[in-house]
């Protein structure tokens, strides 16, 4: 039985993704892709074809641009990290940007009203979580397919919105709102941070690795465990000091990356989260071993409900208002939805992370500034956007494993 | 063709093993179809009791009936002498009784540790103040107890309990999928053609998984319509036809020809019933 070339490629591929770190693969290289292309194809080719230019101008891989991308990237971020959980399940979610705007317009109103800043905050999340869970109940108990439930959710929450703000725009100026995306994280404090975490993860795997050698398990390399510590280093480390270099590392993006650490950690650690991977793989199975498939859709939608309102508390704070076309009217569902599938998240449940979601959102965010900044057209944004979607789902579908019969 | 019955049922008739699970006058309609007509059936424990029969004799009614998936119209349940009651899959799994379908219902995106120990995962202690399924999963502990049930069976092949069940054999697969049966507290193991799919060295493999049940005193209900297979393992051999028993066959007295001309044919009355 030798492969030829074609399927040995494919068969590599799928091993690949199905280490722990290997469903990183793809995004990050679609990640370099994209800013070697806009951070050094592009100036280099300006500075040839200009006569004029005295030196390169990388202004992609400029600090600050990195900082703005990493900014313009969160509220994507925030919804495809819960997308995911609902992809995780098999499932969809459409209505996740409209809830984020209903959520973010309640936000707008209600400080304006004079509720304090964070209660506020407080209120519109457990709304997320009510609007969420609702149409998870109407999946689950009613059975109604998720895409239309959720469809009639993103029409319904648009309305909703407009009927919040019938100006479609409102500005927030509340101090504590506006202070997550403008309160920065001190230079020395980020970088203790960085440290503190990569350190974390070293002693936790050690400690890992020695409870597997006391119990008579199979022990992990040591490449592996050190390239895994040493991976998370990098990637920690490169973005502090690139966020550094300009101003520095943003509350907001702390909060992402801690809220999205919640939900990793729920949904790979906890017999929670082990059941909507198994709901996801093989729902009858789940339902055999008495799992109840119901409460974990339910649970499920709920959870995308309180990211999408998050989503929206983070987008009022960063652009200080809240706006009809930033939120429901806009391209921010696709764009989520695209960066949780970029990232690896299968659509036919069962496969994914949440971290891959936020690499999702750092390739779509990318490939919009970049085209941006080359004076690209909108026309030009969404058909790239498109083939880089249309990209990530063929690799989806080609490493995902066809089931027992290939073997 | 060795029939491998190794301990003291050999004898017929009147010194069979006390029945562990035990069902009489079984009757199931479906609309106007009357799929179990009066069955009798019983396994002891410490044996393989095949059911045999061709299609639509009911085999896997009587099957679904045991495991609680189908609730019987009429029937005596007992188990070890005392009068049960089988409604529900929960009410099955609450005696013991574990059934493997023939789709095996696996989660091929987990592994096998995590596959073995769903819906009952390992907490870490000192988690209290969070309701359960929000507890960390202690996966070591899982890992340890994957490895016991997997060695219990003796399942060789399999390399490590971290394999994602996508990347393994059916006849691995099966065997997974009985050693999760077996794993969850129980004495009856029904298992409904589990070699239907496999090819000659997964089939082996899950036949020894199967002789190991018997060692493990779980008694086991093996439906099969492999008599070759049939004959490896089971100790008695319960035919069925048309929703009624025909006879229950000691495998160590019979041929696989009487089997087929039972199945296929009745049988004429008080040949070599060993019920």
């Amino acid at each position: 039985m030798v492969p030829d070339a074609g399927s040995s490629f494919v068969d590599r591929l799928r091993e690949l993704r199905q280490t722990r770190f290997g469903a990183f693969v793809p995004v990050l290289l679609a990640l370099a892709a994209i800013w070697s292309y806009f951070g050094l194809a592009v100036p280099f080719w300006e500075y040839l074809s200009d006569p004029d230019a005295d030196s390169i101008r990388f202004i992609f891989l400029s600090p600050r641009n990195i900082y703005n991308l990493f900014m313009q990237s969160a509220v994507i971020a925030t919804l495809a990290v819960g997308i995911t959980i609902v992809l995780l399940l098999g499932d969809i979610d459409l209505s996740a940007a409209a809830t984020a705007g209903v959520c973010a317009a309640l936000l707008g109103v209600l400080v304006l009203a004079g509720v304090p800043g964070w209660m506020a905050c407080l209120i519109v999340m457990a709304v997320g979580i009510v609007m969420g869970a609702a149409q998870g109940l109407l999946v689950a108990y009613v059975g109604i397919p998720s895409f239309v439930v959720t469809l009639a959710g993103l029409l319904g929450y648009q309305g909703l919105m407009q009927k919040i703000l019938p100006t479609g725009n409102l500005n927030v100026g509340d101090p504590f709102v506006r202070s997550i995306a403008r309160v920065l994280i001190p230079d020395s404090w980020g970088l203790a941070l960085a440290a503190a975490l990569v350190v974390f993860v070293a002693v936790m795997s050690l400690r890992r690795q020695a409870r597997r050698r006391e119990r008579g398990l199979e022990l992990d390399t040591n490449l592996a465990i050190w390239g895994q510590v040493a991976f998370f280093a990098v990637l920690v480390f490169a973005a502090v000091i690139t966020m550094n270099s300009y101003r520095s590392v943003p509350l907001m993006i702390f909060l992402l990356v801690a809220a999205t650490a919640a939900v990793g950690w729920v949904t790979t650690s906890t017999p929670f989260g082990r059941s909507i991977f198994a709901v996801g793989g093989n729902a009858e199975s789940a339902r055999r071993v008495g799992l109840n498939v119901r409460r974990v859709r339910v649970a499920a939608f709920g959870i995308v409900g309180l990211m999408a309102a998050i989503g929206g508390i983070f987008g009022a704070s960063r652009f200080g208002s809240v706006s009809y076309t930033a939120f429901a009217g806009g391209s921010l569902l696709l764009e989520s939805i695209g960066a949780a599938v970029i990232g690896g998240t299968s659509l036919f449940g069962g496969r994914g992370s949440v971290w891959n979601a936020i690499l999702g959102a750092l390739v779509i965010g990318s490939l919009g500034n970049g085209l941006d900044l080359s004076g690209a057209s909108a026309a030009d944004k969404l058909m790239f956007s498109g083939a880089i979607l249309l990209l990530a789902v063929a690799i989806d579908a080609i490493s995902r494993p066809t089931g027992g019969t290939a073997r | 063709m060795q029939p491998t019955v190794t301990d003291e049922n050999n004898s017929v008739g009147h010194s069979v093993p006390p029945s562990h699970l035990r069902v009489s006058g079984v009757h199931k309609r479906f609309g106007g179809v009357h799929a179990l007509r009066g069955v009798d059936f019983e396994v002891a424990r410490g044996e393989v009791m095949a059911l045999v029969g061709d299609n639509g004799a009911g085999k896997s009614t009587l099957m679904k009936v045991l495991a609680g998936a189908h609730a019987a119209d009429e029937g005596e349940f007992w188990m070890d002498d005392s009068p049960v009651a089988i409604g529900s899959p929960h009410d099955a799994a609450a005696l013991g009784i574990q059934i493997v379908y023939q789709d095996l219902a696996l989660c091929e995106n987990l592994d096998v540790s995590a596959n073995l120990s769903l819906g009952a995962e390992p907490v870490k202690h000192g988690w209290g103040f969070l309701p359960r399924i929000l507890r960390p999963i202690d996966d070591l502990e899982m890992e340890v107890k994957a490895q016991e049930a997997i060695n219990r069976l003796e399942v060789r092949t399999l390399k490590s309990v971290r394999a994602k069940v996508e990347g393994l054999s059916g006849g691995q697969r099966q065997a997974i999928a009985i050693a999760r049966a077996v794993g969850a507290e129980s004495s009856v193991v029904l298992l409904d053609e589990p070699t239907a799919a496999l090819g000659v060295a997964q089939t082996r493999q899950v036949l020894d998984v199967v002789n190991r049940l018997r060692g493990t005193n779980h008694a086991v209900v093996y439906i099969s319509h492999n008599l070759r297979d049939v004959f490896k393992v089971a100790d008695r051999i319960c035919v069925l036809r048309h929703g009624g028993n025909v006879a229950t066959f000691n495998a160590a007295d019979t041929t696989p020809d009487e089997i087929v001309v039972a199945i296929t044919r009745g049988l004429d009355e008080g040949a070599g019933n060993g019920a």
